[in-house]
Protein backbone atom coordinates (compact mmCIF):
# COMPACT_ATOMS: atom_id res chain seq x y z
CA UNK A 1 0.00 0.00 0.00
CA UNK A 2 1.20 3.40 -0.95
CA UNK A 3 0.77 6.40 0.84
CA UNK A 4 -2.14 7.51 -1.20
CA UNK A 5 -4.13 4.64 -1.11
CA UNK A 6 -3.42 4.69 2.60
CA UNK A 7 -5.04 8.57 2.84
CA UNK A 8 -7.83 7.23 0.53
CA UNK A 9 -8.64 4.56 2.94
CA UNK A 10 -8.37 6.67 6.21
CA UNK A 11 -9.99 9.06 4.82
CA UNK A 12 -13.22 6.65 3.67
CA UNK A 13 -13.63 5.86 7.70
CA UNK A 14 -13.36 8.93 8.93
CA UNK A 15 -16.36 10.65 7.05
CA UNK A 16 -18.57 10.63 9.75
CA UNK A 17 -15.96 13.23 11.57
CA UNK A 18 -16.40 16.80 11.65
CA UNK A 19 -14.17 18.58 9.18
CA UNK A 20 -11.53 20.22 11.47
CA UNK A 21 -11.41 16.64 13.58
CA UNK A 22 -10.56 15.05 10.41
CA UNK A 23 -7.95 17.31 9.29
CA UNK A 24 -6.35 17.13 12.37
CA UNK A 25 -6.07 13.59 12.02
CA UNK A 26 -4.93 13.59 8.59
CA UNK A 27 -2.25 16.17 9.58
CA UNK A 28 -0.60 13.41 12.67
CA UNK A 29 -0.19 10.83 9.58
CA UNK A 30 1.09 13.33 7.17
CA UNK A 31 3.43 14.46 9.65
CA UNK A 32 4.35 11.03 10.48
CA UNK A 33 5.05 10.14 6.64
CA UNK A 34 6.93 13.01 5.89
CA UNK A 35 9.44 12.24 9.19
CA UNK A 36 9.58 8.72 8.02
CA UNK A 37 10.89 9.70 4.66
CA UNK A 38 13.48 12.36 6.13
CA UNK A 39 14.51 9.40 8.07
CA UNK A 40 15.23 7.06 4.88
CA UNK A 41 12.03 4.80 4.95
CA UNK A 42 10.13 4.51 2.06
CA UNK A 43 5.98 5.15 1.56
CA UNK A 44 5.11 1.80 1.43
CA UNK A 45 7.39 0.55 4.74
CA UNK A 46 5.92 3.53 6.40
CA UNK A 47 2.21 2.71 5.34
CA UNK A 48 2.40 -1.25 6.13
CA UNK A 49 4.10 -0.40 9.88
CA UNK A 50 1.04 1.88 10.44
CA UNK A 51 -1.43 -1.02 9.91
CA UNK A 52 -4.86 -0.54 8.58
CA UNK A 53 -5.76 2.33 7.51
CA UNK A 54 -9.93 0.92 7.67
CA UNK A 55 -9.08 0.16 11.55
CA UNK A 56 -7.74 3.43 12.69
CA UNK A 57 -10.43 5.19 11.18
CA UNK A 58 -12.75 3.28 12.55
CA UNK A 59 -11.34 3.39 15.95
CA UNK A 60 -10.78 7.09 15.51
CA UNK A 61 -14.78 7.52 15.08
CA UNK A 62 -15.55 5.28 17.72
CA UNK A 63 -13.79 7.35 20.22
CA UNK A 64 -14.94 10.61 19.12
CA UNK A 65 -18.38 10.11 19.28
CA UNK A 66 -18.29 8.07 22.19
CA UNK A 67 -16.97 11.36 23.44
CA UNK A 68 -19.46 13.10 22.24
CA UNK A 69 -22.60 11.33 23.17
CA UNK A 70 -20.37 11.26 27.38
CA UNK A 71 -20.20 15.01 26.87
CA UNK A 72 -23.93 16.20 25.15
CA UNK A 73 -25.92 13.68 26.06
CA UNK A 74 -28.56 13.99 23.16
CA UNK A 75 -29.83 10.87 21.48
CA UNK A 76 -28.48 12.07 17.92
CA UNK A 77 -25.00 11.70 19.30
CA UNK A 78 -25.85 8.07 21.28
CA UNK A 79 -27.29 6.43 18.19
CA UNK A 80 -24.62 7.80 15.86
CA UNK A 81 -22.06 6.58 19.18
CA UNK A 82 -23.74 3.37 19.07
CA UNK A 83 -23.17 2.87 15.34
CA UNK A 84 -19.43 3.59 15.47
CA UNK A 85 -18.85 0.89 17.92
CA UNK A 86 -21.11 -1.32 16.54
CA UNK A 87 -18.76 -0.56 13.28
CA UNK A 88 -15.64 -1.77 15.14
CA UNK A 89 -16.24 -5.46 14.68
CA UNK A 90 -19.37 -8.31 14.24
CA UNK A 91 -19.09 -9.46 17.59
CA UNK A 92 -20.61 -6.07 19.15
CA UNK A 93 -23.38 -6.14 16.41
CA UNK A 94 -24.99 -8.43 19.05
CA UNK A 95 -23.22 -7.55 22.62
CA UNK A 96 -24.39 -3.79 22.17
CA UNK A 97 -27.50 -4.13 19.83
CA UNK A 98 -29.04 -6.39 21.50
CA UNK A 99 -28.71 -4.95 25.47
CA UNK A 100 -29.78 -1.37 23.48
CA UNK A 101 -32.97 -2.69 22.02
CA UNK A 102 -33.85 -4.01 25.30
CA UNK A 103 -33.29 -1.39 26.78
CA UNK A 104 -35.05 1.04 24.99
CA UNK A 105 -38.26 -1.60 24.85
CA UNK A 106 -38.13 -1.13 28.57
CA UNK A 107 -37.96 2.66 28.94
CA UNK A 108 -40.45 3.07 26.21
CA UNK A 109 -42.92 0.61 28.24
CA UNK A 110 -42.38 2.49 31.13
CA UNK A 111 -42.78 5.90 29.47
CA UNK A 112 -46.27 4.28 28.02
CA UNK A 113 -47.34 2.80 31.35
CA UNK A 114 -46.39 6.62 32.74
CA UNK A 115 -48.90 8.32 29.93
CA UNK A 116 -51.94 5.96 29.96
CA UNK A 117 -52.05 6.14 33.49
CA UNK A 118 -51.67 10.54 33.86
CA UNK A 119 -54.59 10.15 30.67
CA UNK A 120 -56.87 8.05 32.72
CA UNK A 121 -59.54 11.33 33.79
CA UNK A 122 -59.24 12.30 30.86
CA UNK A 123 -60.38 9.01 28.87
CA UNK A 124 -63.26 8.51 31.53
CA UNK A 125 -64.76 11.65 30.94
CA UNK A 126 -64.67 10.81 27.27
CA UNK A 127 -65.86 7.41 27.92
CA UNK A 128 -69.85 8.93 28.22
CA UNK A 129 -69.69 10.79 24.89
CA UNK A 130 -68.77 7.90 23.18
CA UNK A 131 -71.63 6.08 25.11
CA UNK A 132 -73.73 7.53 27.13
CA UNK A 133 -75.54 6.40 30.13
CA UNK A 134 -72.23 4.06 31.13
CA UNK A 135 -70.97 7.46 33.13
CA UNK A 136 -69.64 6.32 36.83
CA UNK A 137 -68.58 8.06 39.83
CA UNK A 138 -66.46 5.26 40.93
CA UNK A 139 -64.67 5.09 37.68
CA UNK A 140 -63.92 8.64 37.91
CA UNK A 141 -62.32 8.40 41.33
CA UNK A 142 -60.52 5.41 40.22
CA UNK A 143 -59.26 7.21 37.38
CA UNK A 144 -57.99 10.15 39.28
CA UNK A 145 -56.23 8.01 41.68
CA UNK A 146 -54.57 6.26 38.69
CA UNK A 147 -53.66 9.87 37.05
CA UNK A 148 -51.52 10.28 40.22
CA UNK A 149 -49.99 7.18 40.04
CA UNK A 150 -49.34 8.20 36.33
CA UNK A 151 -47.40 11.30 37.19
CA UNK A 152 -45.21 10.02 39.65
CA UNK A 153 -44.00 6.99 36.97
CA UNK A 154 -43.41 9.73 34.56
CA UNK A 155 -41.31 11.85 36.92
CA UNK A 156 -39.38 8.35 37.94
CA UNK A 157 -39.20 7.44 34.13
CA UNK A 158 -37.08 11.00 33.50
CA UNK A 159 -34.79 9.97 35.73
CA UNK A 160 -34.33 6.46 34.45
CA UNK A 161 -34.13 7.32 31.19
CA UNK A 162 -31.25 9.98 32.15
CA UNK A 163 -29.62 7.24 34.03
CA UNK A 164 -29.74 4.25 31.56
CA UNK A 165 -28.42 6.40 28.98
CA UNK A 166 -25.39 7.42 30.99
CA UNK A 167 -24.75 3.82 31.95
CA UNK A 168 -25.10 2.93 28.20
CA UNK A 169 -22.37 4.81 27.09
CA UNK A 170 -20.40 3.31 29.77
CA UNK A 171 -21.07 0.23 29.20
CA UNK A 172 -19.94 0.80 25.38
CA UNK A 173 -16.85 2.36 26.79
CA UNK A 174 -16.36 -0.53 28.36
CA UNK A 175 -17.18 -3.00 25.93
CA UNK A 176 -14.52 -1.41 23.68
CA UNK A 177 -11.51 -2.03 26.30
CA UNK A 178 -13.31 -5.70 26.41
CA UNK A 179 -13.65 -6.70 23.00
CA UNK A 180 -10.90 -4.77 20.98
CA UNK A 181 -8.50 -4.56 23.49
CA UNK A 182 -9.46 -0.61 23.68
CA UNK A 183 -10.54 1.49 21.40
CA UNK A 184 -6.99 1.76 20.80
CA UNK A 185 -6.26 -1.55 19.86
CA UNK A 186 -2.60 -2.94 18.98
CA UNK A 187 -1.99 -5.88 16.89
CA UNK A 188 0.50 -7.06 14.48
CA UNK B 1 1.49 -10.96 22.36
CA UNK B 2 -2.13 -10.62 22.88
CA UNK B 3 -3.69 -7.12 21.96
CA UNK B 4 -5.65 -6.67 25.40
CA UNK B 5 -2.04 -7.13 26.38
CA UNK B 6 -0.47 -4.30 24.52
CA UNK B 7 -3.03 -2.17 24.89
CA UNK B 8 -2.29 -1.45 28.35
CA UNK B 9 1.08 -1.69 28.30
CA UNK B 10 0.85 1.35 25.49
CA UNK B 11 -0.32 3.42 27.88
CA UNK B 12 2.21 3.52 29.91
CA UNK B 13 5.16 3.24 27.15
CA UNK B 14 3.43 6.84 25.97
CA UNK B 15 3.53 8.34 29.75
CA UNK B 16 6.74 7.31 30.49
CA UNK B 17 8.40 8.56 27.46
CA UNK B 18 7.24 11.87 28.35
CA UNK B 19 7.82 12.35 31.60
CA UNK B 20 11.24 14.14 31.08
CA UNK B 21 11.43 15.07 27.81
CA UNK B 22 8.52 16.43 25.27
CA UNK B 23 8.53 14.63 22.04
CA UNK B 24 6.56 14.39 18.88
CA UNK B 25 4.80 11.36 17.43
CA UNK B 26 7.06 9.70 15.19
CA UNK B 27 9.77 9.56 17.79
CA UNK B 28 7.42 8.10 20.57
CA UNK B 29 6.57 5.35 17.53
CA UNK B 30 9.55 4.67 16.86
CA UNK B 31 10.93 5.15 20.52
CA UNK B 32 8.09 2.42 21.09
CA UNK B 33 8.23 0.22 18.03
CA UNK B 34 12.32 -0.46 18.78
CA UNK B 35 11.41 -2.56 21.89
CA UNK B 36 7.55 -4.12 20.92
CA UNK B 37 5.99 -4.92 18.00
CA UNK B 38 3.20 -2.47 17.59
CA UNK B 39 0.96 -1.33 14.68
CA UNK B 40 2.69 1.62 15.05
CA UNK B 41 -0.46 3.78 13.50
CA UNK B 42 -2.80 2.67 16.86
CA UNK B 43 -0.07 5.13 18.86
CA UNK B 44 -1.80 8.22 17.36
CA UNK B 45 -5.69 7.01 18.55
CA UNK B 46 -4.41 6.66 22.28
CA UNK B 47 -1.94 10.32 22.14
CA UNK B 48 -5.42 11.91 20.77
CA UNK B 49 -7.49 10.24 23.25
CA UNK B 50 -5.12 11.03 26.34
CA UNK B 51 -4.56 14.65 25.19
CA UNK B 52 -8.72 15.38 24.92
CA UNK B 53 -8.58 13.65 28.68
CA UNK B 54 -6.34 16.45 29.49
CA UNK B 55 -3.13 14.21 29.97
CA UNK B 56 -1.27 16.24 27.69
CA UNK B 57 -0.56 19.49 25.70
CA UNK B 58 0.46 20.18 22.38
CA UNK B 59 2.20 22.28 20.79
CA UNK B 60 4.26 22.92 17.45
CA UNK B 61 7.66 23.47 16.78
CA UNK B 62 9.71 23.97 13.25
CA UNK B 63 12.37 21.69 12.70
CA UNK B 64 15.30 22.29 10.82
CA UNK B 65 14.34 20.18 8.12
CA UNK B 66 10.35 18.59 6.70
CA UNK B 67 7.31 19.96 8.28
CA UNK B 68 6.71 21.52 11.69
CA UNK B 69 6.49 19.05 14.56
CA UNK B 70 3.01 18.37 16.87
CA UNK B 71 5.27 18.01 20.31
CA UNK B 72 3.55 16.61 23.20
CA UNK B 73 3.78 17.65 26.86
CA UNK B 74 2.86 15.72 29.87
CA UNK B 75 0.06 17.49 32.18
CA UNK B 76 0.25 17.73 36.03
CA UNK B 77 -2.85 15.13 35.59
CA UNK B 78 -0.80 13.40 32.99
CA UNK B 79 1.90 12.86 35.36
CA UNK B 80 -0.44 11.72 38.63
CA UNK B 81 -1.95 9.04 36.24
CA UNK B 82 1.77 7.54 35.37
CA UNK B 83 2.84 7.18 38.62
CA UNK B 84 -1.02 5.48 39.43
CA UNK B 85 -0.31 3.38 36.29
CA UNK B 86 3.24 2.66 36.89
CA UNK B 87 2.29 1.64 40.68
CA UNK B 88 -0.31 -0.42 39.47
CA UNK B 89 2.30 -2.11 36.85
CA UNK B 90 4.72 -2.88 39.59
CA UNK B 91 2.53 -4.81 41.44
CA UNK B 92 1.08 -6.58 38.38
CA UNK B 93 4.41 -7.50 36.84
CA UNK B 94 6.12 -8.23 40.68
CA UNK B 95 3.32 -10.86 41.10
CA UNK B 96 3.34 -12.28 37.63
CA UNK B 97 7.14 -12.51 37.99
CA UNK B 98 6.95 -14.49 41.43
CA UNK B 99 4.40 -16.95 39.84
CA UNK B 100 6.88 -17.77 37.06
CA UNK B 101 9.61 -18.25 39.91
CA UNK B 102 7.63 -20.44 41.25
CA UNK B 103 6.09 -22.49 38.67
CA UNK B 104 8.98 -22.79 35.77
CA UNK B 105 11.41 -25.41 36.17
CA UNK B 106 14.76 -23.95 35.54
Amino acid sequence: MNKKKFFTHLKNNLTKLPHEERQEILQDYEEYFAIGQLDGKSEEHIATSLGSPKTIGKELSAAYHLEKAETTGSTGNLLRAIWAVIGLGFFNLIIVLGPFIALVALIVSGWVTGIGFTAAPLLILLNPILAPGTFELFDLFNSLALCGLGLFISIGMLYATKYFMNGFIRYMKFNGKLVKGGLTHVEH
Amino acid sequence: MNVQFKKGVLNLCVLVLLDKQDRYGYELVQKISDQISISEGSVYPLLRRLTKEGYFTTYLQESSEGPPRKYYKLTDAGRAYLHEQLAEWRTFTDGVNALIKEGVQE
